[in-house]
């Protein structure tokens, strides 16, 4: 493929243009060319030639740009709203996975611990598989949630601070957030569990809170920066 | 290598019209619909190929064409057709486009000035 589309597709991310949209105009356009070419070369032109010609004929890069560039319908939604696609999508999807997760747990005490009064206690069995996928939920969530982030911002080329904005708050929410989960909490003795955000219960447990979302942070933020600095170092 | 020269102003609605014209006939794919618009326009309209396809996307976006990918001689294609919605368009493009082409060649062939443009 030639170097032209390799710019085209560069050109058209870094303007917002939806990922798909990309390689499908860009399939589309490989698909012309060679058609050109095979014409071309039926009139008798040697393959350089050939190709020559249809690189011209299939028209400039500007203008093969603008005709996309200058159609609104054809942006993604990142770079329609960033602050959606980063900043809210991200904590909708984090508040929704928190729900699983506490589902799970509310549930998982009731079937298996119905007589204790914590699900915070030690358990056997099925209950093992039961809990260890809801603290699964519960820990991984700001993690793939990050991830997917920095995979959308490196898939649009996205150079602004929205990606980062987006992981730091997940990085805070992640790293605050506390469960608490009593019987004896309520006066009816139902089970009663609660979350919060919060660095630590303590001031000494302040420092421990504060690793907890740097160490969410780095790990997200960590595959967008190698795919800014590959970017910077092959540009 | 020498630039080739193109019409500027032909994306003003002229391609939308002329590509609803050619698939109103037939489904054809994006380099077949470029080699029957400088067919039959006898290259006068000419274009960078490539620019088709935004209005071809733009067109099947706003529902007015339907595409479909088809294997033809062990190479896929994507077809597009025009849909109940495409048609319409169609017949109102052409109306505007006949409208506006006989009040040039009013003015031209020196008609009154009036009467062409409404």
């Amino acid at each position: 493929m030639p170097m032209l589309f390799d710019e085209l597709r560069e050109r058209l991310l870094q303007a917002g243009i939806a990922p798909r949209y990309v390689r499908r105009y860009l399939s589309e356009l490989a698909d012309h060319l060679a058609d050109m070419r095979a014409e071309e070369e039926r009139s008798g032109r040697n393959r350089a030639e050939a190709e020559c010609r249809a690189l011209i004929r299939l028209g400039g890069i500007d203008e093969l740009a603008r005709a996309v560039i200058d159609q609104a319908q054809f942006r993604s939604w990142s770079a329609r709203a960033p602050w959606a696609m980063f900043g809210l999508a991200p904590l909708l999807l984090l508040a929704s996975s928190y729900v699983v997760a506490l589902f799970i747990l509310w549930s998982g005490w009731k079937m298996f611990l119905p007589s204790a009064d914590t699900p915070f206690v030690r358990i056997h069995g099925f209950a093992i598989l039961y809990f260890g996928f809801g603290k699964l939920v519960y820990f991984g969530a700001p993690i793939l949630i990050g991830w997917g982030v920095g995979l959308i911002a490196a898939r649009q080329r996205f150079k602004e601070a929205w990606p980062i904005v987006g992981l730091v708050l997940i990085a805070l929410i992640g790293g605050t957030t506390q469960v608490h989960a009593s019987r004896t909490a309520v006066p009816a003795g139902f089970g009663h569990i609660s979350m919060n955000f919060t660095l630590g219960p303590t001031v000494p447990g302040v420092p421990y809170g504060l690793l907890h979302v740097l160490a969410i942070f780095t790990l997200t933020v960590l595959p967008y920066l190698i795919w800014r600095l590959q970017k910077v170092l092959t540009s | 290598m020498a630039a080739r020269e193109t019409n500027p102003n032909f994306m003003n609605g002229v391609p939308e019209l002329m590509i609803l014209r050619l698939l109103e006939q037939e489904e054809m794919y994006g380099y077949e619909i470029v080699q029957a618009i400088r067919s039959r326009t006898d290259t006068v309209i000419a274009l960078g190929e490539g620019v088709v396809y935004p209005v071809l996307h733009e067109l099947e976006g706003d529902g007015a064409l339907r595409s479909r990918r088809k294997i033809v001689n062990g190479r896929s294609r994507i077809y597009y057709s025009v849909t109940r919605v495409g048609s319409h368009r169609l017949a109102a493009l052409s109306e505007n486009w006949t409208n506006l082409a006989a009040a040039v060649q009013k003015m031209l062939t020196g008609g009154q000035h009036a009467n062409a443009i409404r």
